[in-house]
């Protein structure tokens, strides 16, 4: 049999059934809010940590000078990282892969269609390393190179395809053709972002843009990546002895680095959608305020037949709870449905939204907006039992 | 050996404080109520009639002066204390009836037990209270808006009733209710009375005063006769 205080506040609650609808939608549209972008933060954070975390036993050493990007021709003129400095990195970096890395942007056409990407020059035997062909093979030399997914789709390229390499208003261009496709890498760790790249073998790139044995990035591929500090740590004493020649970096420290970023991006927009739940818990204040002057007399009369105080608070308390259920209920089901849209349409993939950090979202913002239902009666109820009997008696 | 009274009231004062000044509702009253009384309190408007039942069912406490109800002073209890007395001591039928309105007669009667064991009532007491002022299971089921007055003030004096209070405090009783209904109210707190009941009435009706064995008359704050 159910406590006659609860009865009481469900039959004040159907009594006011519109108003207690309305308060109650402003809890399910906080509660929507509140859980579904958290769960769009944390989706796409997961999302990042996924593709990041394909490359976490790769070391990258770049140059402490900032180099700036050449057109096709004209040598670079910064110090990048040079044959000693490589020599050293390979001394510190052991049995590890060592994969040097050319990169610029350039302009290219393809047909008569303009494009900008990034160039690679890599060691052709360097590319099987970390890079999958999913189409055509490594080219071993000359003119032929590989293309990122992303640029392969994007301008309708084949194998076989030509490239103009450089901006259109340049005469003699270098011509390239595409021998391989690779498989699309997404964002990845390691610096090397081939999506929307052409990776050319590194003796065309010297040869187009100079820059022999001088290299804008390293890569040390770890055989075990338990030793990965152990050999940053080798390659730092052999490099960086005297002054500070390269910055070491590697893909879990730009992992945790993401991660703080998106975490704190996560943050600010639950904090936006929390705003929602504010101004929720001010119509439930309203609402709640409404009922107890509404019930002025009623509660004169509860404590004039020996009513304790707390059990006039407890049928206040019961009424917020009951609209924080309704729209907490409502709200949770409802943010399934639309959080399921908006991770969708942000991220193209519903692939971690059903993973446990994303689904939490769903009752900690039931629970949340319980909470703040209950903690906006919380002053209504006081008020209604600390009437004065004779005075609450009177009122009509 | 003389007994202890009921209710003993010795230089009772209620002094307001209001913007335009003190006012005295009650002064210096002293009397005494035994078990089994039937009291009427009569005086014209203004005289204490109220603040006199307020505090005889402490809903409030004496500015000055000492009030004993069943032997314990009200000042000396904390607001729980007169809490439970209200619930355990005292039966109140008012005038306007004042029962819940979101709850049926049933549930008007059983909310006192509900009040005093904490749990809902499985004794019967409550059907077994309304069915002693006339109603039967169809009737207990309707809302106070769908009763007439005098039924209303019957779920009242069943409500008053049901946790066997020593007091009935009734304050106009009749005051909302037609000539017959006024006194079969009557007929009924005169019975109650009968079984050992004390019953303290106010009213501004002599008619309804003379069911009482004992007037109490107030004028200006100030008992004029006992």
């Amino acid at each position: 049999m159910r406590d006659i205080f609860f009865d009481l506040s469900v039959r004040s609650v159907k009594l006011n059934f519109l108003r207690s609808l309305l308060a109650s939608i402003g809890i399910v549209i906080g509660v929507v809010a509140i859980s579904a972008m958290g769960m769009l933060g944390t989706n796409m954070q997961l999302s990042v940590k996924d593709q990041l975390s394909s490359d976490v036993n790769t070391i990258m050493i770049t140059s402490d000078v900032v180099r700036t990007t050449s057109t096709a021709g004209v040598p670079v003129t910064q110090q990048g990282i040079d044959k000693s400095t490589l020599n050293d990195i390979r001394n510190g970096a052991g049995q590890n892969d060592v994969i040097p890395i050319h990169r610029t942007s350039t302009q290219f056409t393809i047909g008569s269609t303009d494009g900008r990407g990034s160039i690679y020059g890599l060691d052709p035997n360097d590319v099987p390393k970390f890079l999958t062909v999913q189409d055509g093979t490594i080219p071993k030399g000359g003119s032929d190179v590989l293309v990122g997914s992303t640029i392969a789709s994007n301008f309708n390229m084949n194998i076989g395809s030509r490239i103009k390499i450089g901006p259109s208003t340049q005469t003699d261009r270098p011509t390239v053709r595409v021998a391989g496709i690779l498989a699309a890498r997404g964002m990845a760790s390691d610096g090397v972002n081939t999506d929307n790249a052409i990776i050319a073998p590194d003796t065309w790139y010297t040869d187009t843009y100079g820059d022999k044995d001088v290299y804008d990035q390293v890569n040390v591929i770890m055989g075990d990546i338990t030793k990965i500090n152990d050999t940053e740590a080798s390659i730092d004493d052999k490099v960086n002895r005297r002054t500070e020649v390269v910055r070491i970096t590697d893909a879990s420290s730009r992992l945790a680095s993401i991660s703080s970023t998106l975490g704190t991006i996560t943050t600010f927009i639950l904090a936006i959608g929390s705003i929602s739940l504010v101004v929720a818990a001010v119509s439930i204040f309203n609402v709640m305020m409404m009922s107890v002057n509404e019930r002025i007399q009623e509660i004169g009369i509860l404590l004039s037949i020996g009513t304790e105080k707390g059990e006039v608070r407890k049928m206040f308390l019961y009424e917020a709870a009951i609209l924080g259920a309704i729209g907490a209920a409502v709200g949770g089901v409802m943010t399934l449905v639309i959080g399921y849209s908006v991770v969708n349409a942000m991220i193209g993939s519903t692939a971690y939204f059903f993973r446990p950090e994303s689904i939490i979202f769903v009752p900690e913002g039931m629970v949340i907006g319980m909470v703040v239902c209950i903690a906006s009666g919380l002053y209504p109820a006081w008020r209604a039992s600390n009437m004065d009997p004779i005075d609450a008696l009177r009122s009509d | 050996m003389a007994t202890t009274p009921l209710i003993r009231l010795s230089g009772v004062t209620k002094t307001y404080h209001l913007e335009s000044g003190d006012f005295t509702a009650l002064d210096n009253v002293s009397l005494e109520i035994n078990e089994g009384d039937f009291v009427a309190i009569m005086g014209p408007s203004g005289s204490g009639k109220s603040t006199m039942m307020n505090q005889l069912g402490i809903l409030d406490v004496p500015t000055s002066g000492e009030l004993r109800i069943d032997g314990r002073n009200v000042a000396d209890m904390t607001a729980l204390e007169r809490t439970h007395i209200r619930r355990d001591v005292i039966g109140y039928i008012f005038q306007k009836f004042y029962l819940i309105p979101l709850l049926s007669a049933y549930e008007n009667v059983e909310y006192p037990l509900i009040l005093k064991h904490k749990k809902r009532d499985e004794s019967g007491r409550a059907t077994a209270m309304l069915q002693a002022v006339g109603f039967d299971e169809a009737m207990s089921a309707h809302r106070p808006s769908q009763l007439s007055g005098g039924q209303q003030q019957r779920v009242a004096i069943a409500r008053a009733l049901v946790n066997d209070p020593k007091i009935l405090l009734c304050d106009e009783p009749t005051g909302n209710l037609d000539r017959k209904t006024g006194l079969a109210i009557m007929d009924i707190l005169c019975s109650l009375n009968k079984e050992g009941r004390t019953v303290i009435l106010v009213t501004h009706d002599p008619k309804i005063a003379e069911y009482a064995e004992r007037t109490i008359q107030l004028e200006d704050g100030r008992v004029i006769s006992s």
